[in-house]
């Protein structure tokens, strides 16, 4: 690990400014859960280290007539213990809460956990120089991926690790992002990037961006959501797979239905041609699996990874019904 | 001492354990003491640790927590590729960095695996010294290499060493295979297989090196103190007088802190060119590639069986690999447990370019239980047997399956009885799988075999000050099972105080002589050693006592802190007030001497688990462990329950979680950290049942106790695959079973 600088400004101002000086070594810090194991790893170097802590009035859920506003700063645990969350997004909730462990949860944030990076073994390997890195090739393509992509792939086959990214995907989220050029709000579904657009980053973030607030619209009449999370081990692990399922359900019809699977993607991803052929249908336990199956005729399974469609199959259906 | 090159003799994985235990069968010794029938006290019951309170609080020293006066931080530069020869290493830059204070080559040649070390520094702080690393200049040639034993199989593959990739180093014939083929109604065949695992101590490697004049002391994160400074002693060639190993407290061994350690010789050098005391601490990732871990397997076993379940003929063949050195001996509970007249065995290791296999928690026999209790469920359901009947069918009283030498005590029938009754045996699916649903119960057991007996010409000494007060010495080491807190029991009980009242030492080379601690032996040594010894005392006591009060001192009974008259029991005196009257202080030498030849002496044991199997996701959740066995006397039921519940939640955890990943294309580990290693979490961890036969083998040593540190390990694995094949149908006969291969298992089954 190399010596670096540390920066703390107080106000969102000074970090707009200090990074529009095109610093390509200076990160952002939030809870430092995933940077400070990249430093640590040798997977980057900075120059310097800009800790967002230090500025106040960044942790906040303030709830509004059209939503609720979750400061970026805001962490895992209060997001994961907040009763209003709990009550109106049930799905956020079960997301927060069965993030890494109870310690990580207490320093992790939601904006770092939207903007953490990729936990791809090659990738985090201070010794491969894959595609994500300027390398020319991806390890993971025809070497050990039981945990990589089966959508989205090509060029990288990284999945995304974020638990709350499908679950604010699928309540149609918005993101606000500062930077020195002002203020802007943007879909979360336009947030996230695949490899073929940017093999680089996972985010549009620029590096004189912050991502600073995640607002969630109010909940309509009748919506209801839900995440299911499979891992190997019982608790600190991220998803083999998993599915936010948000819709307005009445009796056991389902509208508006949004289906968005994680830990199967470079980003999360939005199960479409599911969400089609079950709209407005009496949900059961074989419509949704036909629909799944369908769904995933577009996956691109790699060597190791195929199981992930049976479990893909399975939490989407369980998901879905249990929202009835 | 020269700074040319030296090389360590560290042995192949657990032939070192198999050299170990036959030599410990060969000594006879002149006098064998037998147990006492005696009931005790404090022995047998439930203590407290007496050093639990320091150690939760942050307060016990471990060899990560020394600090010494002037001392510097030592790093190892480690070869980044799988297979190179180092064509030269530069080292002036590094040495010439200020605060950097030694530096070191430590490899020539070629480095055979990612990870090997190849040169040192030591600087005044952590930062100086991996800057150091990084200005230490070495040109490497890089080679082909291969990294797993599927490819290093293969025709054509690169060869790690100067001969071929796969060698024999097991050949074992009993009866005629062929001709109990030939008697069988049904043959069976199965392959099973078994992952990489590494150790991974909470407490990393480490040791800490000072140099005072020609005398030089080591700390060190160790399970074997004298092994390290006699393997100082040869490798340096410095007098084993002249070295002093102490260890004081440490966070798990599990057979990889068993011998000398390269990193350990590094630290010594390099504090002896520096003049100042080196430390050196592994990281994470050092512990995953370069300090050993449980060689895998490939096992295939094929085998005769009558109708009536009688086992004609057991014939195992074993591909392990261990890396650059030799994989692991699996066949021995095979060999061992049941009855059967007809076996043949072979066994062969696969070199990779990997780290070292080393002993890991009962080296061999984990692997090997595996393959053949899951095998005997299957040829069981074959035949329509109950699997814990086929295994009472082949009980035998004598080892090797009934044609050699008997069991000096063997309580495995009373641990299934104990065992089928605490899980209620008779729950289980008749027809493995016959159950509905999405989720799946199932029940599964396994038996269990080992060593434990201790090793002769251990040493004990306990101390009588002229103040009261009493210490027990042992050079043993507490690798964290609680040896501190019976060698105060015993002594307390053999004395007649509490076990406050004994002051322990050990962990340093210069108390009296005892093995490592592994192999489950320490019990079974430091115990009889510290009783010989105590009993010593009590008898020196007794007779001053009988002295004084003018009667035979068979009359002076000793307990409650005094000695008194047993024909007169008013008539007493104090024990502190006896040893005030002494003019010197006392010190008795204890020893365990040994065991009578013509005997087996091993442990024995069961587990039953019960598990739920979702066989949507092939997510499996381990409800229930029952575990039962017979280790002999139990000296502490507290601590022996608690080893066995460490060993299950290790079991568990390498049956559904725990796999090294080798990289093809890099070489690499691709996880060698604990995110990716992944090792149970307290959610994974169901509720234990412990019961010990708790009965007192006859010969064995003086309290008739055996080892238990590897023994509830042993099994787990193999009971929970059974439940599984009871609650699924189909075995899934690789560890571990992780969903995607629970899903394989069941696509199989599908196909039939």
């Amino acid at each position: 690990m190399k010596n670096f600088k540390i920066a703390q400004p107080k106000t969102i101002d000074q970090i707009t400014s200090l990074l529009s000086e095109k610093r390509d070594k200076y990160y952002l810090m939030a809870g430092g859960t995933d940077l400070l194991g990249e430093i640590k790893d040798e997977i980057i170097e900075p120059e310097a280290v800009v800790d967002l802590t230090s500025i106040p009035n960044l942790s906040y859920i303030k709830k509004e007539k059209d939503g609720v506003r979750i400061g970026a700063l805001t962490t895992v645990a209060e997001l994961a213990k907040n009763l209003m969350i709990k009550q109106e997004y049930p799905g956020l909730h079960e997301a927060a809460n069965g993030i890494a462990t109870p310690q990580l949860r207490n320093m992790a944030t939601v904006g770092g956990n939207l903007c953490q990076r990729p936990r791809c073994w090659y990738y985090r390997d201070p010794q491969v120089k894959c595609r994500k890195k300027g390398g020319s090739r991806c390890f993971a393509f025809r070497g050990k991926n039981k945990y990589h992509a089966i959508f989205g792939g090509g060029l990288c086959y990284i999945v995304h690790p974020s638990d709350l990214a499908p679950v604010l995907f699928a309540l149609d989220a918005e993101i606000f992002i500062s930077s020195s050029k002002g203020d802007k709000s943007i879909p979360l579904t336009d947030f996230f990037i695949l490899p073929k657009v940017t093999v680089s980053k996972e985010n549009i973030l620029e590096p004189d961006e912050v991502l600073k607030e995640v607002k969630i619209p109010a909940p309509k009449r009748g919506e209801k959501s839900t995440y299911y999370k499979l891992m190997e081990r019982g608790a600190w692990d991220f998803a083999l797979v998993s599915v936010a399922v948000k819709a307005n359900v009445s009796g056991d019809v389902f509208k508006d239905t949004k289906i968005v699977l994680g830990g199967v993607a470079p980003a999360p991803w939005r199960l479409k041609k599911a969400e089609n052929m079950i709209e407005g249908k009496k949900i059961t336990e074989n419509l949704l699996r036909q629909a799944t199956k369908e769904a995933l005729k577009d996956a691109r399974p790699l060597k190791e990874n195929e199981y992930k469609k049976e479990l893909i199959e399975t939490i989407v259906y369980r998901a879905a019904l249990s929202l009835v | 001492m020269a700074k040319k090159e030296y090389s360590i003799d560290i042995k192949d994985s657990n032939l070192l354990y198999h050299e170990e235990f036959r030599e410990m069968e060969t000594e006879e010794p002149e006098e064998v003491p037998s147990p006492e029938k005696e009931k005790f006290k404090i022995i047998g019951d439930y203590t407290p640790r007496i050093d639990g309170e320091r150690i939760v609080t942050g307060r016990a020293p471990f060899t990560h927590d020394i600090k010494l006066r002037g001392m510097l931080c030592g790093k190892i530069l480690r070869c980044p590729h799988a297979c190179a020869e180092v064509v030269s290493v530069h080292l002036s830059r590094a040495r010439s960095l200020p605060g950097v204070k030694a530096t070191l080559q430590l490899k020539k040649g070629r480095v055979k695996y990612a990870g090997e070390q190849v040169a040192a520094a030591a600087a005044v702080d952590e930062k100086t010294a991996e800057e150091a690393l990084k200005l230490i200049k070495v040109e490497y040639k890089t080679l082909p290499f291969v990294v797993t034993e599927e490819k290093a199989m293969e025709e054509g593959a690169p060869q790690v060493h100067d001969s071929p990739n796969i060698d024999k180093f097991n050949d074992y014939n009993r009866g005629d295979i062929k001709k109990g083929f030939e008697s069988a109604d049904v043959v069976l065949e199965r392959t099973y297989k078994t992952a990489v695992e590494i150790h991974h101590t909470a407490e990393t490697h480490g040791s800490v090196a000072k140099w005072e004049g020609k005398r030089v002391t080591v700390w060190d994160s160790t399970q074997a103190i004298f092994n390290v400074r006699d393997g100082l002693a040869q490798t340096l060639r410095i007098p084993a007088s002249r070295i002093k190993v102490i260890k004081k407290y440490m966070g798990g061994g599990f057979g990889s802190k068993l011998g000398l350690n390269d990193y350990t010789v590094a630290a010594v050098l390099l504090a002896k060119e520096a003049k100042r005391p080196v430390k050196i601490t592994l990281s994470r990732k050092e512990n995953s590639l370069c300090v050993g871990n449980r060689p895998s397997s490939i096992q295939t076993i094929k085998a005769g069986v009558k109708k009536d379940g009688t086992l004609t003929a057991l014939y195992l063949k074993n591909y392990t690999c261990g890396g650059i050195r030799r994989g692991d001996r699996c066949s021995e509970p095979l060999i061992d447990v049941y009855k059967c007249s007809n076996v043949k065995v072979e066994e062969y290791t696969v070199f990779t370019n990997t780290g070292a296999g080393r002993p890991t928690r009962a080296p061999g026999h984990v692997q090997g239980t595996f393959a053949l209790e899951g095998f005997l469920d299957e040829l069981a359901h074959k035949i329509n047997l109950d699997p814990l009947e086929l295994r009472k069918k082949h009980y035998t009283t004598k080892n090797e399956g009934g044609t050699r030498i008997p069991y000096s005590s063997k309580g495995l029938d009373k641990c299934y009885l104990l065992g089928a009754k605490k899980i209620g045996w008779g729950r289980r699916n008749k027809k493995p799988g016959e159950g509905n649903g999405k989720i799946r119960r199932g029940l599964g057991m396994a038996s269990q075999i080992w060593w434990g007996m201790g090793r002769p010409r251990t040493l004990a000494d306990v101390k009588l000050h002229r103040d009261g007060s009493v210490e027990a010495v042992c050079g043993t080491q507490d690798l964290g099972t609680g040896t501190k807190t019976y060698m105060a029991t015993i002594t307390a009980e053999t004395l007649g105080l509490e076990p406050k009242d004994i002051t322990v030492k050990i962990g340093n080379t210069e108390y009296p002589w005892c093995g490592s601690s592994g192999g489950s032996t320490t019990t079974p040594s430091v115990a009889p050693a510290i009783r010989d010894a105590a009993l010593k005392a009590a008898n020196y006591m007794k007779n001053q006592t009988a002295e004084k009060m003018e009667i035979s001192p068979d009359d002076v009974i000793i307990g409650k802190e005094k000695l008194s008259n047993k024909n007169d029991p008013a008539q007493s005196i104090s024990f502190k007030e006896l040893l005030k009257e002494m003019r010197r202080e006392r010190v008795f030498h204890g020893e365990y001497v040994g065991r009578p030849l013509g005997y087996a002496y091993n442990t024995f044991g069961a587990h039953f688990a019960e598990v739920e199997v979702d066989i949507e996701t092939g997510k499996i959740k381990v409800l229930k462990v029952v575990a039962t066995h017979d280790s002999g006397r139990i000296i502490n039921k507290l601590t022996a329950e608690s080893q066995v519940i460490g060993g299950i939640t290790q079991g568990i955890s390498t049956a559904l979680f725990e796999q090294r990943v080798m990289d093809e294309a890099t070489g690499n580990m691709v996880n060698p950290n604990l995110r990716d290693y992944k090792i149970a979490t307290s959610f994974d961890i169901p509720e234990i049942e412990v019961a010990f036969v708790d009965m007192v083998d006859p010969r064995i040593n003086i309290l008739g106790t055996k080892g238990l540190g590897e023994p509830p390990r042993i099994p787990i694995a193999a009971a929970i695959a059974n439940a599984v094949y009871n609650a699924i149908g189909i075995h899934v006969s690789e560890i571990p079973m992780t969903p995607d291969k629970v899903l394989q298992a069941l696509k199989r089954k599908e196909v039939g």
